[in-house]
């Protein structure tokens, strides 16, 4: 029989193996960013720099466009998560409330519209949005990526309202709470942990779009994945300036994760076990 | 009296409506990769000051100005007047350009490389006007090239001076002559050149043209040439390098136009086949920043030849400033040399290039226009599946080619075969 001493410490270095695995690719890119622009072209490339150099991040100083898209992603990003929450929290209370035939099927359809490949309704998006008015502008690209994220939010506070027992809200309506009332002020700031956790994966998901932020902007709204992503020319790829972009891209999420960590894992464990 | 006086009202008349008539300022969007803002941005920021329009740039990645302007064309509209458009999407672009046959005078084809003229049609109409004409020529270390030592040890081994490649056979002389192992340790420190299997699809039909092939792939009326004797020749000659000489680093799959790039300017290399803007964008932290010589692209049996990678504004047909944007390109065209003064430094028109090949700081321009005035650079063929005949046939014959195992004539029998089964003949 093996010793507790001998299975935790193979768990850890389990976890350590799976740290190193999903941590390396990060820090060579910090690394690169701490390199000067000639030493992250070497050949054969150096796992640390050799000699620790900020011009790849001061370089990034004589590119507006870039500083104003981070501007620009955050915006859109904040505006997204915004739209979704507001449309997601009443559909999923409606479905784990109402527990009908049609209530599954619509969470079926919601699921497979996240099946949908983004390249696939990208023109249909664009139509729309220009015959709205609304190309090149932080609402069109944020209710863009509402569309992604609307079934997302779905599914994940659906089940999170699933676990909120019910009476809960049948206490509020017994103290004269109306319906709606009993959303506003017992369902939602029970979910409030699980409306984070989707909030952070509908945050996370707008930041890192692509595709719709590259066909539904001009120079107005242009976001910071594509802004990082014109440093590869037909000729080129200019790595130190685009690793130390990538950094502090990065930089927003990872702060905002170590600060929402409770909160994150007390979410994800909400809906865990049911009574 | 009378006559001259209704003349005279008549003239003035039309020359009111003329001034009624005049543009009012409007504001012009080109939708460019870096390279295109780079090499435009002076003339327009001129263009701006001379017509009182207004010039706006939209900056995308270099592939995402082929999806951008997708997406635009399957909706049949468009936020953009002008785009600046790699010639490999020409053809696939054509539908929705409006013809510029009216801006193609004698004048104007007879400054252009022939290349380019011919590039610049689908189908026998003009839809796109050259911006910048770029194209491979030789890079070489002056250091190792004017070395007397070098030079006497060079010309007492192969009997002829020491000087930039310009055959076949010089290059391999001189790839050899500089395969080097400094330290005696085995392993090689320099190499002569390298073979770029990263980027098979195209460095492979360069060969092709220079072993005097009268197009790469497809001929002039679209007929399967893949599998001619110089197809045959220029695939022999890409591979040899590594298959049979080993004076290039043998990771070649590993090799695009980045690491190559890279390699020689960390000098791993002592000369390598490139794009003739890197001349001008050599980083002042490299340890043969002031060493770098340039010459032109090498001939084979066919003579001097190169695959030209030129970029041409469109004006799609949707644009609802059309006359403005018409103004925008004659004008870019008309000055087209203040490109030369950009980062890449790159031009279209031959005069815009002969302005500058003689200004210090600019000598890879006379190799350019050498290069790009050989009969022997000729195009790809504008065929709408371009990218997937690249991607599916030129790619894998290029790099099974480099295992140094097929027979080339076996691989281009291949191609062949694929072609038919794509349509072609």
């Amino acid at each position: 029989m093996r010793s507790p001493f001998a299975s935790r410490a193979l768990l850890m270095l389990l976890v350590a193996l799976i740290v190193l695995v999903y941590g390396f690719p990060y820090a060579f890119l910090v690394s690169t960013s701490l390199k000067s622009p000639q030493a992250a072209l070497a050949i054969p490339p150096t796992l640390l720099p050799q000699q620790l150099s900020i011009e790849n991040y001061a370089n990034i100083g004589e590119h507006p466009t870039v500083q104003r898209s981070f501007g620009n992603s955050i915006i859109i990003a904040l505006l997204s998560t915004v739209i979704t929450i507001a449309l997601a929290v009443p559909a999923a209370y409606a479905v784990a409330r109402y527990a009908t035939w049609a209530g599954k099927a619509f969470l079926f359809v919601v699921l497979i519209t996240r099946l949908i490949p983004p390249v696939a309704v990208g023109i249909p998006l664009f139509v729309i949005m220009r015959a709205l008015g609304l190309i090149d502008t932080h609402l069109g690209v944020a209710l863009a990526h509402s569309t992604i994220s609307v079934p997302l939010g779905i599914w994940l506070l659906a089940s999170f309202m699933e676990s909120i027992p019910r009476e809960l809200e049948e206490a509020a309506r017994v103290d004269g709470c109306s319906r709606f009332g009993a959303l506003l002020r017992i369902i939602i700031p029970v979910a409030s942990g699980g409306i984070a956790v989707t909030a952070i994966f509908v945050f996370l998901a707008s930041w890192n779009e692509f595709l719709f932020s590259l066909l539904l902007s001009s120079t107005g709204v242009k976001t910071a994945p594509i802004a990082i992503a014109e440093f590869k020319t037909q000729y080129s790829i200019q790595w130190g300036t685009m690793t130390s972009l990538a950094v502090l891209f990065s930089l927003p999420v990872i702060i905002f994760s170590l600060l929402m960590q409770k909160r994150i894992i007390a979410g994800l464990t909400v809906g865990a076990v049911k009574g | 009296m009378k006559r001259i006086s209704l003349v005279l009202a008549i003239l003035v008349l039309l020359s009111l409506s003329l001034v009624a008539g005049a543009q009012d300022p409007v504001t012009l969007t080109v939708l460019v990769e870096q390279g295109g803002v780079w090499l435009q941005e002076a003339a327009a920021a001129q263009f701006e000051e001379e017509t009182g329009h207004t010039v706006e740039f939209v900056n995308v990645p270099y592939g995402s100005v082929f999806d951008r302007l997708s997406a635009e064309m399957a909706t049949g509209g468009s936020a953009f007047d002008v785009a600046t458009i790699d010639v490999v999407w020409m053809s696939h672009f054509a539908p929705f350009a409006e013809p510029l046959d009216d801006l193609f005078t004698d004048e104007v084809v007879g400054d252009l490389f022939a290349s380019l003229v011919a590039d610049a049609q689908i189908d026998g109409t003009f839809i796109g006007m050259p911006t910048w004409a770029n194209t491979e020529i030789i890079f070489y270390r002056k250091d190792l090239w004017e070395d007397a030592d070098e030079m006497a040890a060079f010309e007492a081994e192969y009997g002829y001076p020491l000087a930039p490649p310009a055959t076949w056979d010089e290059f391999t002389d001189m790839a050899q002559f500089f395969t080097r192992d400094n330290d005696g340790d085995g392993e090689i420190d320099m190499y002569g050149t390298d073979v770029k299997g990263g980027v098979a699809d195209f460095e492979w039909m360069i060969a092709v043209l220079q072993a005097g092939s009268p197009g790469v792939v497809l001929d002039a009326d679209n007929n399967i040439i893949i599998d001619n004797d110089a197809h045959v020749a220029g695939l022999e000659y890409y591979i040899s390098h590594h298959c049979d000489m080993d004076v290039a680093p043998p990771n070649v799959n590993e090799i695009d136009w980045g690491v190559a790039e890279n390699l020689f300017y960390q000098s791993q290399t002592a000369m390598f086949r490139f794009w003739g803007h890197a001349y001008r964008l050599t980083r002042g932290d490299s340890p043969i920043a002031d060493l770098v010589g340039a010459a032109p692209m090498i001939a084979g049996p066919g003579g001097v030849g190169a695959i030209p990678g030129p970029w041409f504004n469109i004006v799609p047909k949707t644009s609802q400033n059309k006359d403005a944007a018409l103004q925008l390109v004659q004008y870019l065209y008309d000055h087209n040399a203040m490109g030369i003064e950009a980062p890449l430094g790159l031009a279209a028109r031959k005069s815009a290039y002969a302005q500058y090949a003689d200004v210090e700081g600019f000598e890879n321009l006379n190799p350019l226009l050498a290069t790009l005035d050989s009969p022997q650079t000729i195009g790809r063929p504008a065929v709408g599946d371009w990218q997937q005949i690249a991607d599916e046939i030129l790619g894998p014959i290029g790099s099974d080619a480099l295992t140094c195992e097929h027979d080339v004539a076996e691989l281009l029998a291949w191609g062949r075969a694929e072609l038919e089964a794509m349509g072609y003949e």
